[in-house]
């Protein structure tokens, strides 16, 4: 087989402009990991289950091993890196180590990523909608409950900022 | 996960004829959410893919008087939360059965149409409303009614070179009420055991027309037209919806596979059939 042609892609990641020239057959997965050296988004499955690759493209939480690359070309996209701003955590992270909702810590970014997305959309969400939208998130660990607790900490206010406007 | 050749046609002209030249070894590429993983597994190895995406208009859809024309790479998540498309609330409910909200935010309509697999969702909501397939190719556009779409598991009629644009969806008649159901054992992340759609237009309280659609029970998605039949002329309470239930049970013709055996797909057939024709009965407004 003969080695395909690179493409040219623009990418926003965590707010900082990138231009790569990488093989089509990529994911944005193996982009984001191989490429940008960003590998707090994790690999499980590799085959669109688990939801532990999951990142926010322009806003959107999509499992990102099931992105081709092509496909993220000039969106802005967000990953676990991206969270943390100046003088410390996201709520989200802080929730979750504060509730104890991450044990390997494997789900985790993939966790807050989606719950991030499910809040910014509806800060409000109910605690079913909450659980609908992380249904393609698998955790081995923790059972989820910690993972809610924490969700909702965020969502009832208990941390100084609101979701919504990272 | 390789293959040789990358393309992005800009228009529906220049996608028929990368799809001529490359016949076979062509694939295109809408979400991805199935492609990509098969490409993984190498179930399929495409030595072309070929992305729709930068063919004008294709994400978005129009209302006019008749109906709704969407386009085939609307994204089911979307499509789910569209308030313009509320007039079909079976076709939302279908495509907000697919599998979680990542999926949903990346797969697309006309690739849930375009795999072919019996267990489809947002296909059954295209089928409930008797949608039409628009198709474009290198010989020019045509129709296609979506039941005569899926041909097997994992054929369509598309033929070489062709592909589709959009699903032309009509407005449902005033009293006219429908649903969706969809049952798998691990919610709607897993594929469905059973999906079950109905479509139901009452006239002075008897109905007058009716679909039955279900899914995962035959080599293709089906209508249940012996079950549709039985609906004609009766009223929608407990007892009809339970004789259909019997009937469409009759007609279902599925296989046993590592997600269920075939006769207990039956059983829930029945009882799926059953709350569908009630759902859509409660839903005629
Ligand atoms: C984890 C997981 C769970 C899933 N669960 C469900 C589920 O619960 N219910 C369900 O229905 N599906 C499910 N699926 C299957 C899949 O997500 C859907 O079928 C989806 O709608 C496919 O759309 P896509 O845009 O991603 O298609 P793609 O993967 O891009 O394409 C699918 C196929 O159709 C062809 N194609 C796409 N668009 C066109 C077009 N316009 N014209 C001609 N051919 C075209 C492609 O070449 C390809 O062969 C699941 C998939 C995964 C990975
Ligand atoms: S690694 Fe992407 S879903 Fe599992
Ligand atoms: S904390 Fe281990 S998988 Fe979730």
């Amino acid at each position: 087989m003969s080695e395909i042609e690179k493409i040219r892609v623009e990418l926003t990641v965590n707010g900082k402009h990138h231009v790569l020239y990488v093989s089509p057959c990529k994911t944005l997965l193996e982009v984001l990991r191989e490429d940008l050296n960003l590998i707090g988004t994790k690999r499980g499955c590799d085959d669109s289950n688990c939801g532990v690759c999951t990142v926010l493209v322009n806003g959107q939480a999509i499992k990102s091993c099931t992105m081709l690359i092509p496909l993220a070309n000039g969106c802005d996209i967000t990953t676990i890196e991206g969270l943390e701003r100046e003088g410390g955590l996201h709520p989200l992270q802080q929730a979750f180590i504060d509730r104890f909702a991450v044990q390997c810590g494997y789900c985790t970014p993939a966790m807050i990523l989606t719950a991030k997305a499910i809040l910014d959309e509806n800060p409000n969400a109910s605690e079913e909608e909450i659980r609908d939208g992380l249904h393609g998130n698998l955790c081995r660990c923790t059972g989820y409950t910690k993972i809610m607790e924490a969700i909702l900490d965020v969502r009832d206010g208990k941390y100084k900022e609101s979701c919504g406007e990272v | 996960m390789r293959f040789e050749k990358y393309f992005e046609p800009a228009s529906i002209k220049e996608c028929c004829e990368l799809l001529v030249e490359y016949g076979k070894d062509a694939k295109l590429l809408a979400g991805g959410t199935d492609l990509v993983p098969k490409m993984k597994a190498e179930v399929l190895a495409p030595k072309a893919v070929i992305s729709l995406h930068k063919i004008p208009g294709l994400e978005t859809y129009k209302l006019c008087d008749k109906g709704v024309t969407i386009g085939a790479l609307m994204p089911l998540r979307k499509l789910s939360l569209c308030e313009d498309l509320n007039k079909w609330p079976a076709l939302k409910a279908a495509a907000g059965h697919v599998s979680s909200m990542q999926i949903r935010n990346q797969a697309t309509l006309g690739g849930n149409a375009c795999n072919a697999s019996p267990s489809a969702d947002a296909v059954e909501g295209l089928m409930v409303y008797d949608a039409i397939v628009n198709i474009a190719g290198p010989n020019g556009d045509r129709e296609v009614e979506i039941a005569d779409f899926f041909k097997g598991p994992g054929k369509t009629d598309l033929k070489e070179g062709e592909f589709v644009v959009s699903f032309f969806v009509p407005a449902p008649e005033e009293g006219t009420g429908a649903a969706y159901r969809k049952f798998a054992i691990r919610g709607d992340t897993d594929i469905s055991i059973v999906g079950a759609g109905a479509r139901l237009l009452l006239k002075d309280g008897k109905i007058a027309d009716a679909r039955i659609t279900l899914a995962s029970v035959a080599p293709t998605p089906m209508r249940a037209v012996k079950t549709e039949e039985f609906l004609i002329g009766k009223t929608p309470d407990e007892e009809t919806a339970k004789a259909a239930g019997k009937i469409a049970r009759d007609e279902a013709k599925p296989i046993s596979d590592p997600r269920a055996s075939a006769w207990y797909r039956k059983d829930i057939v029945e009882v799926e059939v059953y709350h569908a024709i009630l759902d859509a009965a409660a839903a005629v407004k």
